[in-house]
């Protein structure tokens, strides 16, 4: 899969030789690994974009040590798949790319030490990278998308964010929860699968419900609560006209299905999202809107985006589950692009970090 | 008098004020009267006092009862009038309050008014509305910009609950700025009136 | 949502095609409009006074008018707008009782969407301070009373008569009212304010997202909002903002040591957020 680069917003020249990295993700239940490849002429190469994903049953979420765990099981097959996928030597990589933060901080660390060990097993360099610059790199490497407002929605981030002067600034987020974990939580109150992603299976579920019910609306300036919403939707699991699926009832009963919930906790809460999106659009004054995250791959929050960027005559850009989920070649393309300007991350300082703003990092390949 | 054109609602309104009225309890009876009356008389009295009769006393300037005014013409236009007529409409909608018969009582004239203010919705231009008025006021007429001059400000803070309010004790040493600011809350008070609770 | 009827346009949409689009924001569309003929006609002459100067003419009024939104719900769009309309116009009656400087109503029709409000004539806060006229100038309607980049601010601030201490000054007090009148603004930007023409009253605009609390926490949250919002507007904000939070804290007094404490709080937890949750 070869993508063809602008440099209108770029400080980095084509390069004289080809880049490749390896780029290792597992900041939560996705292990990725990632073989990124920078072209001569500017464009990249996906070369290899594997992922394994470590699934719960139905109504439970996933713990830091098990997550870690099965972090650590797969490291090997998944590194290994990913590079003879792309049809590489260990020994041809530029540098070695790792998640730093944020996320959980055990699963992380799991990861950082392949990363370490295949380092120091090969000699090349580590670069530590940003989970949130990772998501956000990828999606304008794939859409194209120049400089928009990017609304990054997954697990454990909602952030609605813009470049400015080396930085992504953010510019509203949540003020509680994420809306990903707002979503999954829900999934799990009305047990429904964490295959493959409890975000899926409400999405899916959401398109058979009929009736909205209401639920609290909470925009503060750019930023959103969340947790208010998930207390008011679950509680409509106690309503005595709730109907759990598998309970009959006839066309005329007044019910509410966990469709309706699903349904009617997508429309409010991606409401509300596209809302402070917007926001900061106007604020800024940009007509594109980018949507990275694993959230990012709902259609609907993509449908709605694509109404608001419309009406103020700009577009929306999203990109599908392979790379919206955390994967390994964010990671190694958001790597390789500050090893381009000349970073790299020294072994002693190769740690892991669970809280890591994406307006911590210096944005230097950008104008 | 003065006519003010609306033309979203395709109506002109016609005020005017007077003062030292005579006839204040004749009218108000009159008014009462003509309600009940039945058959052409009945249309004919109705006809008379097809106003709405205002204590001036309780407004504080022209744009406090157009704001009443234009409150009325919009509920009227949703078909949401709380009152049977446009012209009880503003009565209402001058009371900060949702009791009609208080709004009149407190708004309408009474046997005490001595400064009055007529004010008439009309979908067409009507040219005798002057007269009209004339016939049953007895009282002198006077610009509408003149209102502050009979505005009894006392009683306006207590109808309007302004007494304590943290936005007068700051400046209540000065006079002009506090009709200034009493004006601009009874204002946005009447305007707001639809959506207070 | 206004004027269901095939038939003809409903009175507030007619008034809006008559009306002067001065802003489109995301959420509303702004205008300039007399609502009524703004020609007074005078027709009886009055025995004693001269008619000619008695005239009034109409006020302008600012029309603020929430579109709605076809990404959203229809229902929860006629709700969220209904809702927000009554909800702004009680945060200015709370503030306009408090004695916090805020536009008049003037009108009201909820269910059209919008609100009318006092013309305040002025400039905003943001083309005032350092950085603030770089961005956004096209849609700013005083954009062309901007001279250039250079120093325009200070010399916006001259044409008022006020220097950039006091009217970070007058920013703090005013949000120190509106914050003792336990009113949450919801949305504090420099865009948000206004320094009026003539006088010397800073006037605190948009209650869209304006709600009624007496919670430290939500009082911090909206300074918090505020410091964030100088941060991505002005460079080198924060000698600005501690000026702002200065007036804010003599103006709250004894209130002051509890918010203070909870927005260094709320600045903490920011960053904890973006841990995963």
């Amino acid at each position: 899969m070869a993508l063809l680069r602008d440099s209108r917003n770029s400080r980095l020249t084509s390069p004289k030789k080809p880049f490749l990295a390896l780029g290792l993700e597992g900041s939560a239940n996705k292990l990725g690994a990632g073989v990124m490849k920078h072209n001569e002429d500017g464009s990249t190469t996906v070369l290899a974009n594997v992922r394994h994903t470590y699934i719960t049953p139905p109504g439970e979420g996933f713990l830091p040590r098990d997550t870690a765990q099965h972090h650590r099981e797969w490291a090997i097959k998944v590194i290994k798949d990913a590079v003879s996928q792309a049809g590489i030597s260990m020994h041809d990589l530029d540098c070695i790319c790792y998640t730093k933060g944020p996320g959980m901080g055990a699963p992380l660390q799991s990861v950082a030490l392949v990363a370490r060990t295949l380092a120091i097993m090969f000699n090349k360099p580590l670069v530590a990278v940003n989970h949130c610059v990772g998501h956000i790199e990828m999606g304008r490497e794939i859409t194209g998308a120049q400089n928009p407002v990017v609304l990054y929605v997954s697990g454990g981030n909602t952030q609605v964010i813009a470049y400015s002067r080396q930085c992504y600034r953010i510019f509203g987020e949540t003020l509680d929860i994420a809306v990903g974990n707002c979503l999954d939580r829900f999934a799990r109150v009305i047990n429904l699968s964490n295959a493959p992603s409890p975000g899926y299976n409400i999405e899916q579920e959401a398109k058979n419900g009929k009736r909205l019910v209401p639920l609290p609306y909470t925009t503060k300036g750019m930023d959103v609560s969340l947790s208010g919403i998930l207390t008011s939707v679950e509680a409509y699991t106690a309503d005595e006209r709730f109907r759990p699926t598998g309970t009959p009832y006839s066309p005329e009963d007044d019910v509410i299905t966990p469709a309706d919930l699903c349904y009617s906790l997508q429309e409010t809460v991606f409401a509300m999202l596209v809302e402070i999106t917007e926001r900061a659009m106007a604020h800024i004054g940009s007509t594109e809107v980018l949507i990275v995250g694993g959230v990012g791959c709902n259609e609907r929050l993509q449908e709605m985006m694509g109404i608001m960027a419309q009406e103020r005559g700009g577009r929306v850009f999203a990109t599908d589950e392979r790379f919206c989920i955390d994967n390994g070649i964010m990671i190694a393309h958001a790597g390789l692009l500050s090893y381009r300007t000349g970073y790299n991350t020294p072994l002693e300082k190769s740690t892991c970090t669970q809280r890591f703003r994406t307006d911590e990092v210096r944005v230097t390949w950008r104008l | 008098m003065e006519a003010y054109h609306y033309p979203q609602f395709n109506t002109v309104v016609y005020t005017a004020k007077f003062k030292d009225i005579k006839n204040a309890e004749a009218l108000r009876s009159r008014i009462v009267k003509a309600a009940s009356l039945d058959g052409a008389d009945g249309e004919a009295e109705r006809d008379a006092v097809n106003f709405a009769f205002i204590e001036a006393k309780l407004i504080t300037s022209s744009l406090h009862l157009e704001t009443a005014i234009y409150q009325a013409l919009l509920s009227e236009s949703q078909g949401s009038l709380r009152t049977k007529t446009i012209h009880s409409e503003i009565i209402w909608a001058l009371n900060p309050t949702n009791n009609i018969s208080e709004a009149i009582k407190l708004f309408g004239v009474s046997g005490r008014t001595t400064d009055l203010i007529l004010v008439h919705a009309a979908t067409s231009d009507t040219c005798d509305v002057q007269q009209k008025m004339h016939n049953i006021v007895d009282g002198r007429l006077v610009p509408m910009s003149t209102i502050p001059d009979s505005t009894n400000w006392a009683n306006v803070k207590k109808h309007y609950k302004l007494n304590g309010e943290l936005a007068l004790m700051e400046i209540a040493s000065d006079s002009d700025r506090e009709r200034t600011v009493i004006d601009n809350i009874v204002i946005s008070t009447v305007a707001m009136k639809s959506v207070m609770t | 949502m206004p004027s269901s009827s095939l038939s003809s346009p409903s009175p507030t949409q007619r008034l809006l095609g008559s009306a002067q689009l001065i802003y489109q924001g995301a959420e509303a569309k702004v205008y300039k409009v007399y609502l009524r003929d703004p020609e007074l006609q005078q027709i009886a002459k009055h025995a004693d006074h001269d008619t000619c100067s008695m005239a009034e003419d109409a006020a302008p009024v600012l029309l603020k008018y929430r579109f709605n939104k076809r990404y959203r719900h229809p229902s929860l769009d006629a709700s969220l707008t209904r809702q927000r309309v009554a909800g702004e116009a009680r945060a200015l009656m709370r503030c306009l009782r408090s004695g916090v400087n805020v536009p008049g109503i003037r009108m009201v029709d909820a269910a059209g969407g919008v609100l009318g409000l006092e013309w305040v004539d002025g400039k905003s806060v943001r083309v005032l301070l350092p950085g603030g006229s770089e961005v956004m100038v096209a849609q700013d309607s005083d954009a062309t009373d901007d001279v250039g980049p250079d120093r325009c601010e200070d010399a916006a601030l001259a044409e008022f008569g006020v220097e950039r201490d006091d009217l970070l000054s007058m920013i703090g007090v005013e949000i120190a009212k509106m914050h003792i009148a336990d009113i949450i603004h919801g949305d504090l930007t420099t865009s948000n304010m206004m320094l009026r023409r003539g006088g010397k009253d800073l006037v605190l605009i948009d209650f869209g997202l304006a709600y009624h609390s007496s919670l430290v926490e939500d009082k911090a949250v909206d300074l918090y909002v505020l410091e964030r919002a100088f941060a991505s507007t002005h460079p080198d904000a924060e000698p600005l903002f501690n000026s702002v939070l200065a007036s804010y804290a003599k103006r709250l007094g004894k209130h002051w040591s509890a918010i203070k404490k909870r927005l260094d709080d709320v600045r903490l937890r920011g960053r904890k957020r973006s841990m995963v949750g």
